[in-house]
């Protein structure tokens, strides 16, 4: 049975890795290469080289990173718009039993609707445009923040805190200077759940309402009947949600190296 | 330690930790509902959505048998999808919680798809299944799988290397171990999977179901995503609407209670 | 050396270099710095009936005195501690510092926890200067000052070149000396230490006893040094280490006896070999023995 993987940074382990991991998508290329030239039907399944010669054309002339952009910063407005939300609720919320014993029953009803529910009431406010993809990821962001963030206050250590009050530090600078700081590693846990749930809403929200975004452009060439650029999009996807959660993991590194990382559970 | 936790942090904002008043977490409800309720009224028009209207709504939609029967369809997709989903995951995230090889080898695939939403996957199921019920449980089966597989592979790396080496000296062989100290070692941590699984399941089968009904037209696939979409494209019953995401968000809490007591139930020695 | 009942704080025999043993001679503490009268802590459990962790707790601490409480696990010292930290209040009784009752934390009486609770978010030298920086001492203490003292005092508890280090970087015995200088650099009248070696090694542990000593400056005399309670279930370290040493028995908690630690000092490894530190330490555990044996099967 395995024991626990250790990978330290600087070990040439990390080449192996990085040429299992070609071989893997080798393996998995060629094997669907082999089923496309079976099937023979571009429209149905294109081949890894038509899909690759889609994803460099629509790249040259810039629709992938049109659509790449616009879908991107749809997600940034949204999580900085939960965010600004869900964090200052979350704090207060953590701090104040009486505020969260108001609050919480009312988020924890609203919770399990997800944004994807809200999609055909949104649709009727907003109409199929800019704001309803940004209202549905603004809402689906900010459910973890807020949670994460008020368990973040809820399980910084009592020592802390105590030990700041036998050094005669007034209240709200413990607040600031105490809690904050040692709640901050489950709050980028939290945006980083945020982050992942809003660029998952995204795709739902441009497919169904919105006239531009990669979800849009999957759905356009679908109607096309053009896979090749249907699966590039797919990609194009994935390699930015991949990106996306790379960044709030390298900040979290960045910001509180004291804290140990653990992979997320979704 | 949490508790404790708990304690000190609101012993600090200096609120007194009152068992008083449970009715508290009523009190926003029912005043957003008040205000919502007078908007309604006051601002709205035949159509606008308002509490009363939304209620009679659900009593019509609940006493013609189609909310349940729209549910009854989206569970029995998500339902499929899932098993589905758990039957290739369990297996799999054991296998690569156990052999590094195994592990080394598949999670590039697992990792690379991961990011890529189930529901970016729907017009690809589409084009192969057509709109019916195969392209659903084949998006439910491809959302639920990363969060199952996942956290069983998480759970089996987490098993104590002491416990292995205990049942070695005892001597277990590999099947016997896998059977009696892997599979409930991992447990827990895949009854976490199972739950994020069918919470994403549920949340998958209600977007494929209104993406396909935005782009199908009004026949079709059925379901309770489709019931909501038909409501805002063809029949404008917007309080028809309000009852089916109050309909989703129920089902979700319900599914989540059941996966937890059936977790519980399988792991008498897990504290609560 | 003797032993005293619960409401007694005296012994009879004459001692060299303890305050604490010179002042208790006399028999009456009318200028103990702390003082512990009757004071008893109930909990509530959820569900269950209340637990009595302590009951009629009654103790003296003298200026300058270095007093050690020992006993089995769960016998109600680091509740002894909250109550003198002020972060617990008792149920009964009355705890009180120069005469005047504590109502809550104050860094008069600084406290080092059994895990160090030190700032991960902050360096070694962002750690010692947190009470300077934002307690009460700020108001007095200019920049220049205040980098001063916090330079002195990790210097002190032999830092120096680590300032800029965070605490995950440290060894265990390095985060004692931050945990340590943070205390002091705070300069509180009584030093509250619970279970500070507890997580160390025990060759770390025997050399931070010698520091722990050195810096309590138990090479100067009596009127300069500090208060201190610290707890430990570790005997032979409560024998070195202390004037006093209180015995207390478990559940409830109570003070079974105080021992008078008459070796001479400043102490060092030399006097781990006397035959009166076995002695002594043999006395404490005899005294303890039973409650230990029944921690284990209950």
């Amino acid at each position: 049975m395995a024991t626990p993987k250790t990978v330290t940074p600087g070990d040439p382990g990390r080449l192996v890795m990085a040429l299992v991991y070609l071989r893997t998508m080798a393996v998995f290329i060629v094997v669907w290469a082999i089923i496309a030239r079976w099937t023979a039907n571009t429209a149905l399944l294109p081949t890894p080289l038509a899909v690759i010669e889609a994803f460099i054309d629509l790249a040259r002339d810039l629709e992938l990173f049109q659509h790449a952009g616009i879908s991107f910063g749809r997600m940034l407005l949204s999580v900085a718009i939960a965010s600004a939300l869900a964090i200052p609720l979350g704090l207060a919320m953590g701090l104040s039993r009486k505020l969260d014993a108001f609050v919480d029953p009312t988020i924890e009803v609203l919770r399990p609707i997800s944004g994807i529910a809200w999609i055909p009431l949104a649709l009727f406010i907003f109409g199929i445009g800019n704001a309803l993809p940004v209202f549905i990821m603004t809402y689906t962001a900010f459910f973890p923040i807020v949670l994460g963030t008020v368990a973040g206050v809820r399980d910084v250590d009592r020592r802390l805190i105590d030990a700041a009050r036998t050094m005669g530090v007034p209240r709200r600078t413990i607040v600031t200077r105490i809690v904050v700081p040692a709640a901050l590693p489950s709050l980028l846990v939290a945006l980083r759940l945020g982050v992942a749930s809003s660029w998952t809403a995204v795709v739902a929200a441009e497919l169904i309402g919105a006239p531009s975004g990669l979800g849009y452009a999957v759905e356009w060439y679908r109607e096309l009947l053009m896979t090749p650029q249907v699966m590039a999009f797919i990609a194009m996807i994935g390699i930015l949600g991949y990106a996306c959660d790379r960044t709030v993991r390298t900040l979290a590194v960045r910001f509180t190296p004291w804290a140990v990382e653990m992979r997320p559970s979704t | 330690m949490n508790a404790v936790s708990q304690a000190a942090v609101s012993r600090l904002a200096g609120k007194a930790e009152s068992r008083a008043w449970p009715w508290r977490g009523l009190l926003l409800p029912l005043v957003l509902l008040a205000v919502w309720q007078a908007w309604g009224t006051a601002a709205g028009s035949v159509r606008t959505p308002m509490p009363t209207r939304v209620l009679m709504a659900a009593v019509d939609l609940v006493g013609s048998g189609d909310l349940p029967w729209g549910i009854a369809q989206s569970l029995g997709r998500v339902f499929l999808g899932f098993t589905v989903a758990a039957l290739i995951a369990i297996p799999l995230g054991l296998a690569m919680g156990s052999s590094r090889a195994i592990e080394r080898n598949v999670d590039p695939l697992v990792e690379s798809f991961r990011p890529i939403a189930a529901i970016a996957i729907l017009p690809l199921a589409i084009l192969w299944l057509g709109t019916g019920t195969a392209a659903a449980v084949m998006i439910v089966a491809y959302a639920a799988f990363f969060p199952i597989a996942i956290n069983t592979i998480a759970g089996t790396k987490r098993i104590d290397p002491t416990l292995l080496r205990a049942a070695a000296t005892m001597g277990l062989g590999r099947l016997a171990t896998l059977r009696t100290v892997v599979v409930p070692g991992a447990l827990p941590a895949i009854g976490v999977g199972l739950r994020i699984g069918m919470g994403v399941a549920w949340t998958a089968i209600v977007a494929a179901e209104l993406a396909v009904g935005a782009k199908a037209g009004g026949g079709g696939s059925g379901g309770i995503g489709q019931m909501m979409f038909v409501f805002y494209a063809y029949s404008i019953e917007l309080n028809r609407i309000v009852v089916c995401m109050i309909a989703v968000g129920l089902v979700a809490l319900a599914l989540d209670r059941l996966l937890r007591a059936g977790m519980r139930g399988l792991m008498p020695w897990a504290a609560p | 050396m003797s032993a005293a009942g619960p409401s007694q704080g005296a012994n009879s025999s004459p001692s060299g270099g303890s305050a604490a043993a010179q002042a208790a001679s006399v028999g009456v503490h009318p200028a103990a710095k702390l003082r512990l009268e009757g004071v008893g802590k109930r909990f509530d459990v959820a569900g269950a009936a209340q637990t009595v962790a302590v009951a009629d707790f009654t103790l003296d601490v003298a200026q300058g005195e270095f007093l050690v409480i020992v006993g089995p696990s769960g016998c109600g010292k680091t509740t002894i501690l909250n109550v003198l930290a002020g972060l617990d209040r008792p149920s009964d009784g009355t705890v009180k510092i120069d005469g005047r009752p504590i109502h809550g934390p104050g860094p008069e009486r600084g406290v080092m926890f059994q895990d160090y609770a030190l700032f991960p978010w902050r360096t070694v030298w962002g750690n010692v200067e947190f009470g300077l920086r934002y307690g009460p001492a700020a108001k007095g203490l200019d920049s220049l000052a205040r980098q001063q003292r916090v330079r002195s005092y990790i210097d002190l508890v032999g830092l120096a070149g680590s300032e800029g280090k965070y605490p995950h970087q440290l060894s265990g015995g390095m985060r004692q000396r931050v945990a340590l200088a943070r205390l002091i650099a705070n300069e509180p009248d009584v030093l509250l230490l619970d279970e500070p070696l507890a997580a160390l090694d025990a060759q770390t542990r025997l050399i931070l006893q010698d520091e722990l000593l050195r810096i309590w400056g138990q090479d100067r005399p009596p009127v300069q040094r500090r208060t201190v309670v610290f707890i430990t279930h570790a005997i032979d370290e409560a024998v070195f280490l202390a004037d006093r040493v209180a015995v207390m028995t478990t559940h409830p908690g109570r003070l079974k006896a105080l021992i008078d630690i008459d070796l001479p000092r400043p102490r060092n490894d030399a006097t781990r070999a006397l035959p009166k530190f076995q002695a002594l330490s043999q006395h404490i555990w005899s005294l303890i023995r039973d409650e230990a044996y029944r921690a284990t099967v209950t």
